[in-house]
């Protein structure tokens, strides 16, 4: 009994994103093509970088029809989605459906605050939102189109409604998309040069999937010898940690990280172990002291990645450092013997939060680069500074508790290995953190050595070193309950009730 | 730092950001009213968008086609109704209105002689409609509701109470449901309570149009003010409507009022106040009723499905029908066989109209949004009284909350209709499309095995209100003795700080009330409390029922009054301290001789930028041994508002050469170690995460995107925080002036030097 088709269109965005004047732009287009249309959508707070939705419906035909307020799930034509993680969002409410409608999506992301807290890296798989933007929709067009439009000057919106009229899935010539951006009189010729790119990627229909942006791994030259008895997979990943420890110190810092490294490598030597070893300690070894930030912020390259990503062209740039190191980062950097005393009294008087010395740089100045560039060349005393020993004496307990808990179980050492994950930060931040690995370390082996005397297996000790760096990287709130955990944990061990210190770490899930 | 003198100033160095974009100028303490509007001068219109496009149409004639949103409809449909005044505060989704009427002010109001202003509060607003108790002047306000009316009630029933002999209208913005900002209540039970008449039109703008109009004779018809409730979409649904003529008023600016008129019936205290009860009920309602039928205002679809219908809300036909036409009972133009009584009046109902739809139906299903359900009710009520063999279902098979979304009602209708003595399709085959609709849902779980991740709203980039709270959360995790108390909330983008990451605000009770709020707080706890106010809240209600009432009570507290120039929540809307109203008058208003003028001695400005100010004066407000209420006013422009200044005014003198200094900020992504503490303090949606570049480290880094507006908050919070090094601030110099690339290229060549790989 019906007479006309209707088009339904539902734009998924981020606030702030422009999916206003997306929706805008269609309806204009659909009326300047002769069919009725009408847009709506729920601005409000949302607006304000939350989730927001704009739904479009364009009829052919002659009778008006009932125009819905809503999307219907299930009865959409066109999911246009200026951001991945919104495509995920409309599919799990329903809307998109495998039968009837065409996702066009860009695969960058706009990061909810959720992901960015956790200490670990908490982004939501992309691989499940291409799978699930896949299995609910009958043609996908999905492609970065926020790098796009950086790379033509243009608005990831004019781009994605060029993709629009290219996919041809409405009823809507590619000149009355153009009319609309000309007749709204905003940024007209970058929306129309972003509108002229969409149309063509839309009909290339490319690719999904973003580079990783990585550095590739350097080479070691003069370390062949050192690197021809590793396992083959192994040597790029060595290679990449021999020059980064020449480039923070110099060779004979290399050979003891290969010292270091050699009680894992060689014959039945555990890959994955060996590997995380590998990496981690390459990590800890060049720790940022105020030399290595110092050295790292006065590099040629850094003052051209600067320019870059600030498209400064041919305009001058003013680059100001805000530097704020604590009294330890201070004294870490001197001698040892010379500041040893200060600096037990400093932990004593100030056990958190020591003194701290804030300073702008203006590292393009000459003054200002000089005061970084200076300090950069204490490097060749790192080795007796302070802070050297009291890392290299943390590595090797670390190390050491890697050694003893191969002996017992190869799983165990593998996990022990990866809590090195957790040292990361500054300052206070740092202090926290290695605090915290060094607790894991105690209370793990504590669990293993317990288990051992009873006769058991490592698995408590295991799931112990993998629940407590679970949750210490899920950020600080959860801290306390992974020392709490561990301290249950070992507790029940010691009352010889490992189920409950299995069960411990069961609903602490 | 925390000193006002210290504070008060423009930033220093420290805050290099907005020491280039030059602060609010009411920042800099002292200046005269009117330099002191960010967006007062005459060219910059109000509001989040400019409307002159809009204006233009509210002036078209008989004929001519109006393309636009609802509510620019609404607002035609009020000029086509020849009101003398207009009035409303501002509010998610009936902003617009007055956004559009700011700017239709000087070229279309005026030469009408229609009085409009934004009013201090809903109160003002409705207080407004007493001009029509004693005089025949048509007139609208608006408001968002429930919240507005709530604010606006004591003088809606006097209003109500008195009755109007012209035409009173009162657009609600019905903030119910999806996307809604406020608490969830309907505006339905305010209605009932005062007999005021509440019209819920169908969605399209000809029937706005038309029911904005119909309101008013409704209105004059039965002498009470009218309700015209509008949903979210609907405000903000695009489409077209035909215009006619607008009507000049014949009481207005231009044709003022020459004497008083004097009734002793009018006046709200007894013995009138009995007799104004006694005609809601004997006269008022029953003459509304007859308006209602002879006008045919709510509309009855008969169909060949005779034994059974469905009775709804207005509001709730498009949804409705487009359900029906899913399951195969309806074409896209909503004809369908089933029997549909559309009440675009929800009060008061006709009970003849009501019992007229259910004489010889077996079933019926009642659409209605909320509880109580009124409709449903009063169905079962009438049906029983006629002793009619009816079933009525409604919340038994609906959903008894929430909006209703399309979802819902196609579950409804289907529930509904399967079990329903259908004639023309089979109920079966109804089951059968439903299913073939939701089919692919079951499979959501499978591609998606975890909840994607929430995306709550927060501060815009470059906020001043953010790095206030990053203050409040930094004193509260490095100094809980002082800084871990109550914070008592308020309503406004502020409140975007109880999400994540700051999860700062232990309750948010009302618009102004942040203060309020603290009142039997602060005396039963250990430590000073602090609570929080917008200046959008603060002249609202905050003034009076927050500051004068703790003043007057000795609360000993802390109050932080975010002072970014506008109530930006509702779209930068102007409010006393913004320097100008929204005609763009001066005013010369601010907080800082308000807070005086109540009583308040301990005053600190400071500017919103700079953290350790901030910290400072918070530490000082917390501990110091004065007694009483401790006033600081964080100030710093809506970010928003200024970059939709600064913008193209910075594009043109960079195309036209001049030299131009543009702040953004940076992470330095080998130095950072991606712990990702500076997300926690901050959460600027310009700070985000990108891989590490560095082949060795598996999570991902902090980054700043394009959209850096370079407050250099993050800078500060890094700073304040002590966190890391990675941070930095590049200022790109556009065109630099001869002497400045000289000195460039003797900087660069000295860093090249020296300078490794």
């Amino acid at each position: 009994m019906s007479d006309g088709r209707l088009h339904t269109i539902l734009i998924p965005a981020v606030g702030g994103q422009g999916g206003g004047v997306l929706a805008e732009w269609l309806v204009d287009a659909a009326v300047a093509a002769g069919h009725l249309a009408h847009g709506t959508s729920i601005p409000g707070v949302a607006q304000r970088t939350g989730s927001t939705t704009y739904y479009v419906e364009i009829f052919e035909g002659e009778s008006p029809p009932a125009f819905s307020l809503y999307p219907v799930p299930g009865a959409l034509d066109v999911l246009l989605a200026p951001e991945f993680m919104e495509v995920g969002r409309a599919v799990e409410q329903g809307f998109p459906s495998p039968e009837r409608t065409t996702i066009i999506a860009s695969t960058h992301r706009l990061y909810s605050i959720h992901e960015k807290m956790p200490t670990g890296d908490a982004r939501y798989p992309a691989e499940d939102l291409e799978s699930a933007a896949r299995a609910f929709s009958r043609a996908l067009i999905a492609f970065d189109a926020l790098a796009v439009a950086r790379e033509h000057g243009t608005e990831v919106n004019a781009v994605l409604l060029g993709a629009l009229a290219g996919s041809q899935v409405l009823p809507i010539p590619a000149e009355a998309y153009r009319q609309a951006i000309r007749a709204k009189g905003v940024q007209v010729d970058a929306n129309l040069r972003g509108f002229e790119v969409g149309t063509q990627l839309a009909t290339q229909r490319p690719a999904l999937g973003a580079p990783d942006g990585k550095r590739p791994l350097r080479s070691a030259p003069g370390f062949a010898g050192a690197l021809e008895p590793m396992p083959a997979p192994l040597r790029p990943l060595v290679a990449e940690a021999l020059a980064r420890l020449v480039d923070y110190q110099d060779p004979a810092y290399a050979q003891l990280y290969l010292r270091r490294l050699a009680p894992f490598v060689g014959p039945g030597g555990d890959p994955e172990l060996v590997a995380h070893v590998a990496r981690s300690l390459a990590l800890w070894m060049t720790y940022e002291d105020g030399i290595r930030v110092a050295d790292l912020k006065t590099r040629a390259s850094r003052f051209e990645r600067i320019r870059r990503e600030a498209r400064a062209g041919d305009a001058e740039i003013v680059v100001t450092d805000y530097l704020k190191p604590d009294l330890d980062e201070l004294y870490g950097v001197l001698p040892h013997r010379l500041v040893a005393p200060l600096a037990r009294w400093a932990e004593r008087r100030w056990p958190h939060g020591r003194p701290t010395f804030g300073q702008h740089v203006k590292t393009t100045t000459v003054l200002g680069f000089l005061r970084l560039w200076l300090l950069a060349r204490l490097k060749r005393w790192r080795p007796v500074s302070y802070r050297a020993r009291a890392e290299h004496a943390r590595m090797e307990r670390w190390l050491s508790a890697v050694r003893r808990c191969l002996d017992r179980d190869r799983a165990l050492a593998v996990e022990v290995a990866r809590a090195a994950q957790l040292v990361k930060g500054y300052g206070e931040v740092r202090r926290r953190l290695t605090g915290l690995v060094e607790d894991l370390l105690e209370r793990v082996l504590r669990a293993d050595a317990l288990e051992a005397q009873a006769g058991h297996d490592a698995e408590v000790a295991t799931r112990l070193a993998a629940r407590y760096r679970a949750l210490v990287l899920a950020g600080p709130e959860q801290e306390p309950r992974a020392v709490a955990l561990a301290a249950d944990v070992v507790a029940a061990l010691e009352r010889g009730d490992r189920a409950a210190a299995l069960a411990a770490l069961g609903d602490s899930a | 730092p925390g000193s006002p003198a210290g504070a008060g100033q423009g930033p220093g160095p420290r805050a290099p950001a907005v020491a280039i974009l030059p602060p609010l100028c009411h920042n800099v303490a002292d200046r005269p009213a009117p330099e002191r509007a960010p967006g007062g001068s005459r060219e910059e219109p109000m509001g989040e968008r400019t409307f002159a496009e809009d204006v233009k149409q509210l002036g078209y004639g008989a004929g001519q086609v109006l393309r636009g949103e609802g509510i620019l409809a609404i607002t035609k449909a009020l000029l086509q109704s020849g009101i003398s005044y207009v009035g409303g505060y501002p509010g998610a989704p009936v902003s617009h209105l007055l956004d559009v009427l700011a700017d239709a002010d000087e070229p279309l109001l005026r030469p009408l002689g229609i009085y409009f202003e934004q009013s201090g509060s809903e109160a003002a607003a409705a207080a407004l409609l007493g001009a029509s108790i004693n005089y025949p002047m048509r007139g609208a306000v608006t408001w968002k509701s429930v919240v507005g009316t709530n604010v606006a009630s004591d003088a809606l029933s006097h209003v109500a109470s008195a009755g109007v002999i012209g035409g009173a209208l009162v657009v609600i913005g019905e903030d119910y449901g999806e996307g809604a900002s406020i608490l969830q209540e309907r505006t339905h039970s305010a209605a009932l309570k005062s007999s005021i008449p509440l019209i819920d039109p169908r969605n399209s703008l000809p029937s706005f149009a038309r029911f904005v109009e119909e309101g008013f004779g409704l209105s004059e018809a039965c002498h009470e003010p009218v309700f015209f409730s509008i949903r979210i979409r609907a405000c903000h649904m695009r489409g077209q409507l035909v215009c006619r003529d607008n009507v000049r008023p014949a009481i207005s600016m231009l044709t003022p009022l020459g004497a008083p008129s004097f009734s002793l019936d009018r006046i709200n205290l007894p013995p009138a106040t009995y007799a104004m009860e006694a005609q809601k009920f004997e006269r008022r309602l029953p003459a509304a009723r007859r308006y209602i039928v002879e006008r045919g205002l709510n509309e009855h679809h008969p169909g060949s499905e005779s034994r059974i219908g469905l009775v709804m809300q207005g509001g709730l036909w498009n949804t409705t029908v487009r359900g029906l036409h899913l399951l195969g009972l309806a074409d896209l133009q909503g004809r369908t066989p089933v029997p549909l009584l559309v009440l675009n009046v929800l009060h008061p109902t006709v009970p003849e109209e009501l019992l007229a739809f259910l004489r010889g139906k077996r079933q019926v299903l009642v659409l209605e949004e909320g509880m109580p359900n009124y409709l449903e009710q009063e169905l079962k009520a009438l049906a029983h009284e006629a002793r009619l063999d009816v079933e009525i279902h409604g919340k038994d098979l609906l959903s008894p909350h929430g909006e209703y979304v399309p979802q819902l009602v196609l579950r409804g209708l289907t529930r509904f209709l399967e079990g329903a003595p259908l004639e023309v399709v089979s109920p079966g085959e109804v089951g059968e499309r439903y299913r073939r609709l939701v089919g692919h849902q079951e499979g959501i779980r499978r591609v998606l095995p975890r909840p994607v991740a929430k995306r709550p709203p927060t501060f815009c980039t470059g906020c001043p209100e953010r790095p206030v709270f990053s203050a409040m959360k930094i004193l509260r995790e490095r100094e809980p003795a002082v800084g871990d108390t109550h914070v008592a909330h308020d309503i406004g983008c502020s409140t975007f700080s109880t999400q994540a990451p700051f999860n700062v605000g232990h309750s948010v009770l009302g618009y102004g009330m942040g203060l309020a709020s603290a009142g039997a707080v602060a005396p039963n706890f250990a430590k000073r409390v602090i609570s929080v106010m917008g200046d959008g809240g603060f002249w609202h209600n905050g003034l009076n029922n927050g500051v004068a009432s703790a003043v007057f009570n000795q609360q000993d507290s802390v109050l932080v009054i975010l002072d970014n120039g506008y109530a930006a929540a509702t779209g930068q809307h102007h409010v006393p301290s913004t320097g100008t109203n929204a005609r763009r008058q001066p005013t010369g208003m601010t907080i800082q001789e308000a807070l005086r003028g109540v009583g308040v001695r301990w005053i600190r400005t400071v500017n919103a930028y700079r953290i350790p100010a901030l910290l400072g004066t918070l530490r000082e407000a917390l501990t110091t041994r004065d007694e009483g209420l401790k006033v600081i006013v964080a100030r710093g422009e809506c970010q928003l508002e200024r970059q939709r200044r600064e913008r193209p005014r910075r594009r043109q003198l960079v195309a036209a050469g001049r030299q131009v200094v543009q702040p953004r900020f940076g992470v330095d992504p080998d130095v950072c170690t991606g712990d990702h503490s500076c997300m926690r303090l901050n959460g600027c949606p310009s700070l985000t995460l990108r891989p590490s570049p560095d082949p060795l480290r598996d999570d991902p880094v902090a980054s700043v995107d394009d959209t850096c507006v370079g407050c250099g908050v993050c800078g500060e919070v890094a700073h304040a925080a002590v966190l890391c090094p990675s941070f930095y601030e590049v200022r790109v110099i556009h065109n630099p002036s001869r002497w400045r690339r000289l000195l460039g290229r003797m900087r660069r060549a000295v860093i090249a030097r020296l300078a490794t790989a």
